[in-house]
C-alpha cells in the first residue's frame, strides 16, 4: 500500500498556511530546564515545560517534520507546533531535540538474520542487531511484520518489541532468502 | 528422511528456546518483581541512601537507562520514596530520584514507540523515573498502580505485584496468544497429523476399503511384468508354445482392466471422504469464526481469514487422498517391488538403488529452495485479490479523485509481481523435474548395461530383464512421488496449522460456569469504575461510573474519539473490561447468558451495515420470519416506511452490497427499524440519526419516545438538540465522565463542556437560518 509520494518541491506554496503552526528557529528556542526536561519557548506565546518530540514521518523524513508536544494541566496531550527542518536550528538545540527523539523511539535494527524456525504458529528468530546477537519470538502473522517504507519490514515480537529491517534488499542474500521464506508478504 | 529432518529442527528449537528467550527477555515475567528484598549488587548503594530490606517495599528490574542504552537498572520503591539504581553506577548515585511520595501528584506509564517511561508528576510536571522496553510493560504497569496507591496512602498489594503473568506460559516461558490461552507447547499439543487423522475417524469404513483396494492394486501391479517374462522367455524367444500367446494377452487385459476398476473405486471413495471432511471443517471454522471475540477481528485481516476457510481447507481433501493413495501406496509399491527386484536378481537390484542418494539430495534441495517459492506465489495472488477488491469497492473514490491511471499502475505492479513469482516457481520446477528424470534415466541405463551383459553372458534370460524393466518403471515413479511427498507435507502442515490456529484460538470471551438467565431484562445498567483499552496498556475509558434506571432515556455526548462507542461495545460485551464491572439488573454482564444479553439489546451501529437482500429481509434480520405487518410497523417507527413504499419494489426491493441503492440516511433508518423489530429491552443508538435531516430526526424521535416508553434507551449524538429531552446526559471527555445531568442542569455549569458545545451549535444553526 505504501507508495512513494515525492516530497513536493519547495516551489509549491502551502495552500493552507494556517494549517499547522511551524516552529521556526527565529521564533522558537529550545532548551533544557528543571529536572533536565526539554522546554520550549515560542515568541508571542508561553513557555512550555516537559516537552517531547515526535516524528511525523518517521520513515521517509526522520529529520524533518518533528512535532513538539507537551502534557497540559488536564493530562491532555497537546501539540505546540511542527519543526519542518531540524537542521535549520542551532546545533545545541538540534542535539536536545535529537535526544528527545531518541527517548521516543526504541527499536533494534536487524543487520543479519542468522536463523529462523517456526513452531506452534510462532517464529523463532536469531538476528544480529546493533546491540549484538539476540533472539526473539514473534507470532507468525501479517500484522506482526508490516511494511516499513517501501523496502523494509518492521517486526513486532510477542511482547511488542520492535525490530526493523530498513531495506530487505540490503540483507546478505542467504539471510534474505531465509527471511523471505517465512516473511514473504 | 525429511521427517527426520523436521524432527531434528523441532528438537533443536525446543532445546534452544529457553536459552534464547533469556537473551532478550531477561526477567520479563512479573514474578521477577522482588518484594521486600534488595537485589544483589545494589546493597551498598542502597545502604548509603538509607534503604534496607526493611523499608524497601519492592524492586522492579528494567533493561534500559533513560537514554536508551542497555543497562541493568532497578526501580526501587520504599515506604516514602521511589528511585532508580543501577549496579554499574560508578558514582553510587541513583539514576533518578529519589522522589518523595509527598511531592508526587500522579503516576503514569508514558508509552512511546518500542519503549515506555514510568513518570511521576512533580510540580505539575511529569518527570521520568525509569525507562523500560515493551517486554516489561506488564511489570511496570503493575508497579505504577502500586506506587499510585502508596502516594494515596493506600496499603501495598503484594499479590497484585507478583501474581503470575497472563502473557507468557508459566512453565516454559513461551508467549501466549492471549489472556488465559493454553500454552501450545505445554498443553500436550497433538501433532497436526494426528489431529488430521482424527478428523477421518468417522469415515473408518471408507478408509479401510481404500486400504484394501490399495493392497489389491499393488498385488495386481506385480502380475503384468511376470506375464511378459513368460511371454518373452517361453514363447517369443524359443518360438514355441504359440497357443500361450492369446492366454497371456488375456491375462494382461484382465490385470489392467481390474486395475482400472480399482482406480475408479479408490478415486470415488477418497473424493467422497475428502469432500465431506472439507465441508465439515469449513462448517467448524465458520462456527468458530462466529464465536470469536471482536478483538480477534482487530488482529486478523478479513482477507486472511477468508483464504483459510476457502483455500487452506482444500488441503485436507488432498490429505485424504494422500493418506489413502499417495503416501501409503507409494511406500507399499517401493517395498513390494523392491523385494521382487531383489528376489529376481539382487546384483541388478543393487544397481537400481544407485540413483537414490541423488534423489534424496534433490528432494532436500527442492524442499529448501523451490518450495518456498510457492509461498511467494500464493502471497502475490492474495495481494492481487486484496488490491482488486479494495479497488472495486472503492471505485467511486478512485473516480472522484481521478486516480484511475495510478491505480492501473499499482495493479500492474502487483500483476507483475505475481507473474515474476509464478515464473520463478515454474522455472524452478522446469529445471528440477527434467534433471530428476535424467538421474532416473541414468539408473535405467546402468541396468541396461549390466543386465545386457548378464543376458549376453547367459546369466539371465531376456524375459527376466524385460520384467525387471517393467518393475523398474514402477519402482522409480513412487520414489519420486515419495520425494515430492515432503513438499506436500510442508504445504499441508502450514495450511493445517492455519486452520487449527482458528479452531484452537481462545479469543472467545470467557463464559461463566454459573451463567445467569435473564429472560426479561428490566434495563437497570450500572458501570462501576470501568477501565478499558483496546491495548491493555493504553486505557481509553479511565474509570467510568454511572447508573441508568430502567426506562430512562440517556444521552451521551463527547468529542469524537472520547470513547462513546467503546462504552457501548463494553455494554454489549464485545469486549471485557480490564478493571471494574458492568452490570445489568444487578448481574455482572460477564455472567449473563450471552444470548439473553444480546437478544434484548438493540444496537444501531454508527456505520449502518446492510446485507445483500431485500429491505424486508434486512429489517427482519434479528427476527427472521416476522409477519409483514410488524416489519411495516417497525419501519414506520423508524420513519422509513414512506421512502420504502415509494420504491417500485416496496419492502421487497433488493439492496446491493452494503446496502447500495439507499442514501446514507435511509440506510440508518432501515437499521433503526431492524433494531426496533426485535423489541429490545435496551435500545442503543450510536449516532443512529446523524445522516438524517432534522425534520425526519424529530419524527423518529417522536415515534421512538412512544415506543421506547419503559425501555432503557442510550442515545449517542453529536447533534445535541436530539438529546435535549433525555432524562440525563453524560458528557464524556477523554475516557472520563466530565459532567452529567439533565440539559437544564448542564446548561447551568459555568465553563461546562456541554454548555460550550450547545452554544457553538446554536450559533451554527442561527447561521444556517
Ligand atoms: N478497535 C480499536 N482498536 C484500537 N483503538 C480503537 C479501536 N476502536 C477505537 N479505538 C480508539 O479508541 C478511542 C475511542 O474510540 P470510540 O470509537 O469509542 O470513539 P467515539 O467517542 O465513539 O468517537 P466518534 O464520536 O468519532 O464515534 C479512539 O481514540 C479510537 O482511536
Ligand atoms: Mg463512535
Amino acid at each position: 500500500m505504501t507508495e512513494a509520494t515525492p516530497t513536493p518541491p519547495a516551489s509549491i506554496p502551502r495552500v493552507y498556511d494556517k494549517g499547522i503552526r511551524l516552529l521556526l528557529p527565529e521564533t522558537t528556542s529550545i532548551f533544557e530546564g528543571t529536572f533536565s526536561l526539554l522546554h520550549c519557548m515560542v515568541k508571542g506565546d508561553t513557555l512550555y515545560r516537559a516537552v517531547y518530540a515526535q516524528r511525523l514521518f518517521p520513515i521517509r523524513h526522520p529529520d524533518q517534520f518533528i512535532s513538539l508536544h507537551y502534557t497540559d494541566i488536564d493530562d491532555k496531550d497537546k501539540e505546540i507546533g511542527v519543526i519542518e527542518t531540524l537542521a535549520q536550528f542551532p546545533a545545541d538545540q538540534q542535539i536536545l531535540v535529537k535526544q528527545s527523539l531518541r527517548s521516543q523511539y526504541y527499536e533494534q535494527v536487524i543487520q543479519r538474520v542468522i536463523e529462523i524456525s517456526d513452531e506452534f504458529g510462532l517464529l523463532f528468530l536469531e538476528v544480529e542487531t546493533q546491540r549484538g546477537i539476540e533472539s526473539f519470538v514473534m507470532p507468525w502473522r501479517h500484522d506482526r511484520a508490516e511494511d516499513y517504507g517501501e523496502t523494509g519490514k518492521v517486526l513486532l515480537d510477542a511482547f511488542d518489541n520492535r525490530y526493523v529491517i530498513p531495506d530487505i534488499s540490503q540483507l546478505p542474500p542467504t539471510d534474505r532468502s531465509r527471511f523471505q521464506k517465512y516473511i514473504y508478504w | 528422511m525429511v521427517r527426520a529432518e523436521r524432527l531434528m529442527v523441532r528438537v533443536l528449537v525446543v532445546l534452544a528456546v529457553p536459552d534464547a528467550m533469556k537473551l532478550s527477555h531477561r526477567g520479563v515475567s512479573p514474578t521477577s518483581i522482588r518484594p521486600h528484598t534488595i537485589p544483589a549488587g545494589l546493597e551498598s548503594q542502597a545502604k548509603a541512601l538509607g534503604i534496607t530490606a526493611d523499608n524497601c517495599l519492592f524492586c522492579v528490574p528494567s533493561d534500559l537507562a533513560l537514554d536508551g542504552s542497555i543497562r541493568d537498572v532497578w526501580l526501587v520503591v520504599t515506604h516514602t520514596t521511589v528511585l532508580t539504581l543501577s549496579a554499574d553506577a560508578t558514582d553510587g548515585k541513583p539514576l533518578s530520584g529519589p522522589f518523595e511520595f509527598t511531592h508526587i501528584g500522579k503516576v503514569r506509564c508514558f508509552q512511546t514507540v518500542g519503549s515506555a517511561f514510568l513518570q511521576v508528576q512533580v510540580d505539575n510536571l511529569y518527570v521520568n523515573v525509569v525507562r523500560y522496553s515493551n517486554a516489561r510493560r506488564e511489570s511496570f504497569s503493575r508497579a505504577a498502580g502500586q506506587i499510585e496507591r502508596l502516594v494515596k496512602h493506600e496499603p501495598l498489594q503484594d499479590d497484585a505485584l507478583t501474581r503470575k503473568s497472563d502473557r507468557t506460559c508459566d512453565h516454559c516461558g513461551l508467549p501466549l496468544a492471549g489472556k488465559e490461552s493454553p500454552c501450545p507447547r505445554c498443553s500436550g499439543h497433538r501433532g497436526v497429523f494426528a489431529r488430521s487423522l482424527g478428523l477421518m475417524r468417522p469415515y473408518g469404513g471408507a478408509i479401510l476399503l481404500l486400504l484394501a483396494t490399495m493392497i489389491a492394486g499393488v498385488l495386481l501391479d506385480l502380475i503384468p511384468p511376470q506375464l511378459t517374462r513368460v511371454l518373452v522367455d517361453k514363447v517369443i524367444t524359443p518360438k514355441t508354445n504359440l497357443h500361450w500367446l492369446p492366454m497371456i494377452l488375456l491375462g494382461l487385459i484382465i490385470a489392467s482392466g481390474s486395475r482400472c476398476l480399482l482406480n475408479i473405486v479408490i478415486g470415488r471413495t477418497s473424493s467422497t471422504v475428502g469432500t465431506r471432511i472439507t465441508r465439515e471443517l469449513r462448517e467448524m471454522l465458520q462456527h468458530k469464526l462466529m464465536n470469536l471475540s471482536v478483538e480477534y477481528y482487530n488482529r486478523h485481516s478479513v482477507g486472511s481469514l477468508m483464504s483459510r476457510v476457502l483455500y487452506d481447507v482444500d488441503y485436507f481433501q488432498s490429505f485424504v487422498s494422500q493418506v489413502a493413495q499417495g503416501f501409503l501406496l507409494n511406500l507399499m509399491l517401493v517395498l513390494g517391488i523392491g523385494t521382487v527386484l531383489f528376489l529376481m536378481n539382487w546384483h541388478l537390484a543393487l544397481l537400481v538403488l544407485l540413483p537414490i542418494p541423488f534423489v534424496v539430495i534433490g528432494t532436500i534441495f527442492f524442499w529448501k529452495h523451490i518450495y518456498p517459492r510457492y509461498y511467494m506465489f500464493w502471497e502475490s495472488q492474495s495481494k492481487m485479490a486484496q488490491l482488486l477488491s479494495g479497488l472495486l469497492s472503492g471505485i467511486r473514490l478512485v473516480k472522484s479523485f481521478g486516480q484511475e491511471a495510478r491505480e492501473e499502475k499499482r495493479f500492474s505492479g502487483c500483476a507483475e509481481h505475481s507473474r515474476s513469482s509464478r515464473r520463478k516457481l515454474e522455472s524452478g520446477h522446469a529445471t528440477f523435474n527434467p534433471i530428476m528424470g535424467f538421474v532416473f534415466g541414468l539408473g535405467g541405463l546402468i541396468v541396461w548395461y549390466s543386465g545386457g551383459n548378464q543376458v549376453l553372458g547367459d546369466k539371465m534370460t531376456l524375459g527376466t530383464l524385460m520384467a525387471f524393466f517393467g518393475y523398474l518403471g514402477m519402482f522409480y515413479a513412487p520414489i519420486s512421488s515419495l520425494s515430492m511427498f515432503s513438499n506436500w507435507v510442508t504445504g499441508f502442515i502450514s495450511s493445517a496449522q492455519r486452520v487449527f490456529e482458528i479452531l484452537d484460538s481462545s479469543a472467545v470471551l470467557p463464559t461463566a460456569t454459573d451463567q445467569i438467565h435473564l429472560p426479561s431484562i428490566q434495563g437497570r445498567i450500572e458501570f462501576k469504575n470501568v477501565v478499558f483499552g483496546y491495548d491493555p496498556y493504553t486505557p481509553i475509558l479511565k474509570g467510568i461510573s454511572f447508573t441508568i434506571e430502567p426506562g430512562q432515556f440517556i444521552g451521551i455526548v463527547g468529542k469524537s474519539g472520547s470513547g462513546k462507542t467503546t462504552l457501548v461495545n463494553l455494554l454489549c460485551r464485545f469486549y471485557d473490561t480490564q478493571r471494574g464491572t458492568i452490570s445489568i439488573d444487578g448481574v455482572d454482564v460477564r455472567k449473563v447468558n450471552p444470548d439473553d444479553l444480546r437478544g434484548q439489546i438493540g444496537l444501531v451501529l454508527q456505520e449502518p451495515f446492510l446485507f445483500r437482500g431485500s429491505i424486508a429481509e434486512n429489517i427482519a434480520y434479528g427476527r427472521p420470519g416476522s409477519p409483514p405487518l410488524n416489519i411495516i410497523d417497525a419501519a414506520k417507527a423508524a420513519n422509513a416506511h414512506d421512502f420504502i413504499s415509494r420504491r417500485a419494489g416496496g419492502y421487497d426491493a433488493k439492496l446491493g452490497e452494503y446496502g447500495a441503492g439507499l442514501s446514507g440516511g435511509e440506510r440508518q433508518r432501515v437499521s433503526i427499524a431492524r433494531a426496533l423489530l426485535c423489541e429490545p429491552r435496551i435500545l442503543i443508538l450510536d449516532e443512529a440519526t446523524s445522516s438524517v435531516d432534522t425534520e425526519s430526526e424529530q419524527e423518529i424521535q417522536r415515534a421512538l419516545s412512544d415506543l421506547t416508553k419503559g425501555r432503557t434507551t442510550i442515545a449517542i449524538a453529536h447533534r445535541l438538540s436530539t438529546l435535549k429531552n433525555s432524562d440525563r446526559i453524560l458528557v464524556l471527555d477523554e475516557g472520563r465522565i466530565a459532567e452529567q445531568g439533565t440539559h437544564e442542569e448542564l446548561m447551568l455549569i459555568n465553563n461546562g463542556i456541554y454548555r460550550k458545545l450547545v452554544r457553538i451549535q446554536t450559533e451554527l444553526t442561527r447561521l444556517e437560518m
